[in-house]
């Protein structure tokens, strides 16, 4: 059991495990993710397909293998931690001291120095502890950047809060979509809320591109009648009810009446894409395919807008009579479908806006695993843990030793460097 | 001055920095083979020069457009060469090591000239582009990348003095294989702690903009691939015996990930990145 526990929690076997989510990722970013399983057996040869299909490749990040994975990351670096606080714990306590200093095999001669306090001072070393050693030896210790031992261990705990905050995000979140031109209200579906589309602007620039959508919402709980109001545009999302409200994307409406013979029967708002049953006319479909704001026919004959702005509207439809077509045309603003007795009009066009609600609850407990995360990193690469120490020999000569396990030679060299300028270079080195 | 005029100002910058570049990658290779200290000293110079050149023509450019300017191809390949000569000053500055430049000069002028073919028009950014975030998120990749880069070239010399380890020249100009697996340690460090807040904000800015922190696009998931085998190359350090040729083989497939997560993803793999 403890030889298993050792293997899990070892970091060879992180290594495996990174080098399984390396694989992973390097298969979800060039696999297209998340088609249908006809589309993996006909872009692929039959086998790959197949291969594809089975080994849950067209959907890497969410199949039961790379949860565990994950699952298993999340134990693994639980027990490297765990394992290594107790040394840490200890080390931090206790580990610094001239006597473990020496103990640890750390105190050879670096060089010879008559003034070693104004050298560990001129390096950073303001608190320096003076002792007799054992063999009653005079000594100076000086120890820098202590919490720096606890950057891995804190880089780990954050990775670990990281993927459990992701994790549970992604089971508990939730996310609708709600689209609509000003004055509509829909139903939030399944949440007893409803929210309405106040106001929606899309500003443009004098060159016609967009500077800005912003729609003004008001979300009501249906249960209190209570209602909260807001404004939501592109990297300003709106927070209603707890809940996430994003401007997404935008499209054109409008207005569609049908008459029979003079008399409205029948006056919806369509988006371009949607299509509605003329209720009067059983089987009688309508279909907005589009919509061109300025509109113009290409080179190809094929219709298009030849700018954003609303200059000259034109609205492409389909008409369907029990699932048979019955024409398919683009119409001016002035123009009107005429079937039986019926007429069909496009009035009034108007940008709509789908405004995308989400509510995540553990997106706090990621962030603070990023927080945590960088704090481990600046503590294990920026905060070196440094120490020094000086052993007299014989009356004004001491004997000098640095050591840093991050800091290596570099650390060394340093302590060389700042004795020649705090002697000028006449002592050993 | 109009704006049309800081832009001229910013293509002749732009241009006399890349030749800049070239020049001092000539002389770097010159005191490689001349192995004469003079050539070196002018090859620091010409990098010096052409990097203030550099950083005039990215102000000049910032203020033609009147944004901060990080915002397409051409821009960020530009700021990305920009990254990596500042990274490789700061650590010739620090541990005096000029041959690097030999090594790191052509990585700048090859990350410049992609710069040079992009077009260089300035265009309005569609709203999603323009964040603060945004700009915080692809700052801290110049940086990042630009360390990765110092760290690629370190690496190469790492893996060619082993096979050059009579060489007086090597020996005398080339620190020691310890030296030399310590400072790509620090470049790796530096970048590793970038590209961890390159991703966090990046996360950020997602998360405001459409509403997910993370949602595996390709361009995230090489970024995520990227830091991996950065994570793999800290870890490998650590382990005993793995140290060295190991690690240092990982920071150069690292680096190799960075260029690809920057060029690669936005033309070869789709995504929400791809408009960029
Ligand atoms: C996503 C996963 C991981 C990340 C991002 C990560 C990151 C890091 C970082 C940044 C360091 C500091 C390196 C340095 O100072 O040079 C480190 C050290 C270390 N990691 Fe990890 N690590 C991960 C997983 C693991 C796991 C699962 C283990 C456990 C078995 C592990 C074991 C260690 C050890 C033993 C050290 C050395 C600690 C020290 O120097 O005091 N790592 N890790």
């Amino acid at each position: 059991m403890k030889k298993i526990a050792r293997i899990v929690f070892s970091m060879k076997f992180a290594l495996v495990l990174l080098g399984i989510l390396l694989a992973a990722c390097l298969a979800g970013s060039v696999i297209p993710q998340g088609k249908d399983a006809s589309y993996y057996l006909s872009e692929y040869s039959e086998q790959a397909g197949g291969a594809i299909l089975a080994l849950g490749l067209d959907d890497v990040f969410h199949c039961s293998w790379f949860v565990a994975l994950a699952a298993v990351l999340c134990l693994n670096l639980t027990g490297c931690n765990i394992v290594h606080f107790p040394s840490l714990a200890v080390r931090s306590k206790n580990g610094f001291s001239p006597d473990r200093f020496r103990r640890s095999g750390h105190a050879k001669e670096l060089f010879e120095s008559s003034v070693p306090e104004e050298l560990f001072q001129a390096c950073g070393f303001h608190r320096l502890v003076r002792e007799n050693s054992a063999d009653g030896k005079d000594c100076i210790y000086g120890v820098k950047n202590r919490p720096g031992i606890w950057g891995a261990w804190f880089c780990h705990l954050g990775m670990l809060i990281v993927i459990l905050g992701f994790g549970l995000g992604q089971m508990k979140q939730v996310s609708f979509a709600v689209y609509g031109v000003p004055g509509q209200t829909k139903p939030v579906e399944g949440t007893g809320y409803e929210l309405t589309i106040d106001d929606f602007e899309v500003d443009l620039r004098p060159d016609d591109t967009v500077e800005q959508y912003t729609a003004s919402i008001t979300m009501r709980d249906t249960g209190t009648s209570e209602s909260r109001s807001g404004q939501t545009s592109v990297n300003h999302p709106a927070t209603l009810f707890g809940m996430r409200c994003y401007q997404n994307s935008t499209g054109w409406a409008a207005k569609v009446q049908v008459y029979k013979e003079d008399s409205l029967v029948q006056e919806e708002i369509l988006c371009a894409g949607e299509q509605m049953d003329v209720e009067d006319k059983e089987g009688l479909t309508l279909v907005f395919a589009a919509f061109y704001p300025d509109y113009e026919e290409g080179e190809d004959g094929m219709p298009r807008t030849a700018s954003s702005g609303l200059k000259n509207p034109a609205y492409l439809y389909r008409l369907y009579y029990r699932g048979e077509i019955l024409g398919m045309n683009v119409l001016a603003a002035n123009e009107a479908i005429t079937v039986d007795a019926y007429t069909i009009i496009f009035t009034d066009p108007q940008n709509y806006t789908l405004i995308q609600i989400k509510r995540d609850p553990f997106t706090w407990l990621a962030a603070i695993g990023a927080v945590v995360v960088m704090a481990g990193l600046i503590l294990a690469f920026y905060l070196r843990t440094e120490e020094v120490y000086a052993e007299q020999k014989d009356g004004n000569v001491w004997s000098v030793s640095g050591y840093s396990r991050k800091g290596g030679a570099e650390f060394t060299d340093l302590l060389v460097q700042k004795q020649k300028e705090t002697e000028g270079g006449k002592s050993a080195g | 001055m109009s704006s049309g005029q800081f832009l001229n100002i910013e293509n002749v910058l732009f241009t006399i920095a890349m030749i800049g570049y070239l020049a001092a990658m000539v002389l770097y290779w010159l005191f490689f083979v001349l192995k004469k200290d003079m050539v070196g000293k002018c090859a620091d110079c010409f990098a010096a020069a052409a990097f203030l050149l550099h950083t005039g023509a990215l102000v000049t450019r910032g203020i033609g457009a009147g944004r901060f300017p990080l915002s397409n191809q051409y821009e960020f390949a530009t700021s990305f060469a920009w990254g990596i000569c500042a990274c490789y000053l700061v650590f010739l500055w620090k541990y005096k090591f000029r041959a690097l430049g030999a090594f790191v000069t052509p990585v700048i002028f090859l990350v410049i000239g992609y710069a040079a073919m992009q077009s260089r028009e300035v265009r309005e950014l569609m709203p999603a582009l323009r964040s603060h975030w945004l700009a915080i998120h692809v700052s801290s990749a110049i940086i990042s990348y630009g360390a990765f880069g110092v760290s690629f070239a370190v690496s190469l010399m790492f893996l060619l003095r082993q096979k050059k380890e009579d060489s007086p020249f090597w020996q005398e100009h080339i620190p020691d294989e310890r030296r030399l697996d310590l400072i790509s340690y620090r470049a790796v460090s530096l970048g590793f702690l970038f590209l961890t807040f390159v991703m966090i904000s990046g996360a950020i800015w997602a998360e405001r903009a459409w509403g997910s922190y993370w949602s595996w696009d390709p361009k995230e998931t090489w970024s995520l691939i990227t830091w991996i085998i950065y994570a793999i190359y800290l870890h490998l350090r650590i382990s005993r015996g793995w140290k060295g040729k190991s690690a240092a083989l990982f920071a150069v497939i690292g680096f190799i990930c960075v260029i690809f997560t920057y060029i690669g993803v936005n033309t070869l793999l789709p995504g929400i990145h791809s408009y960029a």
